[in-house]
């Protein structure tokens, strides 16, 4: 990092000579058709396994897409360190190595690399020709919509056919909170984790009563979510932090709950309380432990993290780790309904700009989302060495399977349909019942098919990401003295860093917007 | 090192001398193996240093992918205006300028100081053992260092604190004190680099002409004399180019060492923030390529002008020192 500036240039100019070089060595377009397989490349996020079983994977599924559409497959990762900056990086590259890229509208950038134009524009007759079963199951729900930007072109395809839940909250344990004085041990208002937090304190010293590093706003938001009517713009963020809102009551007037109301300051000294209780590490903010861990250890009191971690991870982990400690979900806005239903583009899949073949990629596409024997290879494995059927019809993992090591790795989030998902072993028992709760007090994300133009404030946000990454952490971890004041010195700063202007221009795309809604 | 420069200030005024047509051609014929040796470094600066520098022109443009570093359209200086926006550029400035002045001075004294008291031990062993035990904090890496001073200084469990709860007094929130962090990170810094620095002036002292030793000893100087008036000024030489490089560095941060020792703690930034560190979270949590170009660009400029101010100051005081 001494020269950015020249390890960018320097990155790019050795990807370019790299590819240029593969381009040259690579069977031209059209010989590919009918001769040898075009090999295409999938962008996906993770770590890239090591255990040879993605390899096996492959040797059974490339025949499969070799048969189907005369391609094979291959994989490019961008590893979890440092992931957002190889990212972006990657697709500023513009290494024409990579075929498909794997992206998301809130946690994976598309909006701002469709505008840069890092993806491909897919046109419907490309869509209807070459990924055919994709295109008509999408266009039957009419979900095209979302990902098409303001110039009316399709970016990339959805995955609208999966079911998930990814909104935060508290992981707790119902033992102690029953203990701690909670009918059920079930803990209904987020104030109310104090006492929680208190018990833990003084009865279990060995414990925190929530240790935490890193997740940098979640004491803010949960309290925020839970006592507002505030709904967040996705997709507008100054750096991690997404300082937009509008509020169910007005939903055409753009606003910050960073800015407005005395729930931010609430909430700061609720945080300052739980600091002085001492519910986290005092040295958080320079922690980066394996939390979850302790919490599987009976060393935390809590974790944070979304429903689908809860379902998927964490009741298997905490059953078998610490039997009889009821985990239990408090998620953010439980009191007054205030949380949303997964926007459709958390996961989906674009094709590079410069890929040599992009309508094979599409073809290959359409296969790994709709053949189920590629779906199940790509997505579960080899049956009988990643994973088996158990006799009613749930995915579990042979004997002395180890996840930590033996997981596959392929990590397609960019395309995963429910009807080949079967329920696995170790998913919470009431993981049904879980869904039907969520979905029974969820709202819809009202803005999907909004865009906003940031050309003109893009300096603007990065200045008040600038401004927030200083504050909120700090907020967070209850660590100013005098939140009110900290609140107002930083509601100060980021009005000199042109709040004002950026939330005019949003609120100007706005009302655009919702003129085409009626 | 002075010798490669001497070679490097004769050879161009030879062939520039030489009249004769071809002469370039002839001289390079001459000097093949020498300048065979250089090739790795030159493609080493031609390829990480000049070939990257068009690449600067993303911070006068608003950059997008599909129109490319000269297609993107141009914003002239908006994207510095950010830096000044942000109001961060005068304390990044203030920090970077002050942390490497700081190194300079001190490191530079410590290593000076060292290699005397080096070059005084007449026991072997010991000047071997302990050489080799200054010199391996450099081989640490400086995630080691961080992970090392967390352990030493955090709150609940750092060693530091437990020392000051077990003799009766309340522990420190040391990662909450701004103003503890300079020291805190001269200290690594110095602790780090020191060992490694003072082989330089080490190696110098040794290739210190004897005779000018027995002359000092014929004239009854003391080992205090010696040092002052034969080793001190046979130092300055040295010192000077290395004081030099140093100066032309003095806008880049050991952005390692600080990232691993703060990392995200934003209530130690007001002391601790650094161009490195600042341009590093810019494009980690904002992809803002633009601004960081802006910003690495700035970097670059003000640091060219500290090498030219630095190199025209030594050629006033004594023009042999100059490095051009």
């Amino acid at each position: 990092m001494r020269k950015p500036l020249a390890r960018v240039a320097a990155a790019t100019l050795a990807l370019g000579m790299s590819a240029a070089t593969l381009a040259a060595c690579g069977p031209a377009g059209d010989e590919a058709e009918s001769g040898e397989p075009t090999e295409i490349t999938m962008l996906v996020l993770g770590d890239k396994p090591t255990n040879g079983r993605l390899e096996a994977m492959l040797e059974e599924l490339n025949p499969i897409l070799t048969e189907q559409a005369n391609a094979t497959l291959d994989f490019f990762y961008v590893e979890w360190a440092d992931w957002q900056t190889q990212y972006n990086t990657q697709l500023l590259s513009g290494d024409d190595n990579v075929d498909l890229i794997t992206t998301a509208t809130d946690w994976l950038f598309a909006w701002e690399n469709a505008e840069k134009g890092a993806f491909l524009p897919l046109s419907e007759e490309m869509l209807q020709e070459y990924a055919p079963r994709t295109w008509e199951q999408v266009d039957a729900e009419g979900h095209w919509e979302l990902t098409k930007l303001d110039d009316g072109q399709i970016y990339f395809i959805p995955e609208d056919n999966f079911t998930q839940w990814t909104n935060h909250g508290f992981f707790y344990r119902g033992d102690w909170a029953t203990e701690a004085g909670f009918e059920d041990g079930t803990i209904t208002k987020f104030e109310d984790f104090t006492t929680y937090f208190k018990w833990v304190k003084e009865n279990k010293p060995k414990a925190y009563p929530w240790d935490v590093s890193l997740s940098i706003d979640a004491a803010l938001t949960g309290y925020l979510q839970g006592h507002t009517d505030f709904q967040t713009i996705q997709g507008i963020s100054a750096g991690n932090y997404f300082p937009f809102q509008t509020t169910e009551a007005d939903p055409y007037t753009v606003t910050s709950w960073y800015m407005e109301g005395d729930e931010l300051v609430e909430a700061a000294e609720l945080a300052k309380e739980w600091n002085d209780i001492g519910v986290w590490r005092e040295d958080a903010l320079n922690y980066d432990g394996q939390t979850r861990e302790q919490f599987f250890a009976g060393l935390s009191g809590a974790d944070q993290h979304h429903a689908q971690t809860f379902i998927g991870t964490i009741v298997d982990n905490m059953n078998k780790k610490q039997p009889g400690s009821d985990p239990k979900f408090f998620y953010w806005g439980l009191e007054n309904g205030n949380y949303f239903r997964d926007i459709l583009t958390h996961g989906a899949m674009a094709v590079n700009a410069t890929s040599a073949n992009p309508e094979k990629a599409l073809e290959v596409y359409d296969v790994l989302r709709n053949d189920e024997e590629a779906y199940k290879l790509l997505n579960f494995g080899i049956e009988g060495t990643d994973y088996v059927m158990t006799d009613d019809g749930k995915l579990g993992y042979p004997e002395g399977y180890d996840s930590s090591t033996d997981a596959l790795g392929s990590n397609f989030w960019a395309g995963r349909m429910d009807e080949f998902e079967p329920d696995r072993v170790t998913d919470a028992p009431n993981k049904q019942e879980i869904y039907d709760q969520l979905d029974a007090g969820a709202k819809d994300y009202p803005y999907s098919t909004l865009i906003v133009n940031k050309d003109l404030i893009d300096p603007t946000l990065a200045a008040m990401g600038g401004v927030l990454s200083e504050y909120i952490p700090q907020l967070q971890y209850g660590k100013f003295e005098d939140p009110a004041a900290a609140v107002a010195e930083m509601r100060q700063k980021l009005m000199d860093a042109g709040y004002e202007d950026a939330r005019e221009s949003i609120q100007t795309d706005l009302d655009a917007w919702a003129e085409t809604q009626g | 090192m002075a010798a490669a420069l001497t070679q490097e200030r004769v050879q161009p005024r030879e062939t520039s001398t030489t009249k004769k047509p071809k002469s370039l051609l002839r001289s390079i014929v001459r000097n093949r193996v020498l300048l065979l040796m250089c090739l790795p470094a030159i493609l080493f600066f031609v390829v990480f240093s000049y070939a990257p520098m068009p690449g600067a022109w993303i911070a006068f443009t608003n950059f997008n992918y599909r129109d490319g570093i000269f297609g993107s359209p141009f914003v002239g200086l908006r994207n510095f205006e950010f830096l000044i926006q942000s109001g961060q550029l005068w304390l990044l400035t203030k920090n970077t300028v002050l942390y490497n002045l700081a190194f300079i001075v001190l490191g530079n004294f410590l290593q000076i100081a060292i290699a005397i008291m080096l070059n005084e031990v007449r026991s072997k062993y010991f000047k071997k053992i302990s050489q080799a035990v200054m010199f391996l904090p450099y081989f640490i890496s400086v995630v080691l260092i961080g992970v090392i001073a967390f352990n030493l200084l955090n709150y609940d469990t750092g060693y530091v604190n437990a020392l000051i709860t077990q003799t009766g007094g309340d522990p420190i929130k040391i990662y909450s004190i701004a103003g503890a962090w300079p020291i805190i990170i001269i200290l690594f810094q110095l602790w780090q680099s020191t060992g490694y620095g003072s082989i330089v002036y080490f190696a110098a002292i040794m290739g210190i002409d004897n005779s000018l030793f027995e002359a000092a000893a014929i004239d009854g100087a003391s080992a205090w004399q010696r040092i002052r008036y034969v080793i001190l000024p046979s130092l300055k030489p040295t010192f000077i180019i290395l004081l030099l490089f140093s100066l032309g560095g003095i806008m880049n941060g050991n952005f390692g060492l600080f990232w691993n020792l703060v990392g995200n703690n934003a209530a130690l930034f007001q002391t601790t923030d650094i161009i490195e560190t600042s341009v590093y979270r810019m494009i980690i949590s904002q992809n803002n390529f633009t601004s960081s170009t802006a910003v690495g660009l700035y970097q670059s400029l003000f640091g060219f002008a500290l090498v030219m101010l630095a190199n025209w100051i030594v050629r006033k005081i004594n023009e042999d020192y100059a490095l051009f």
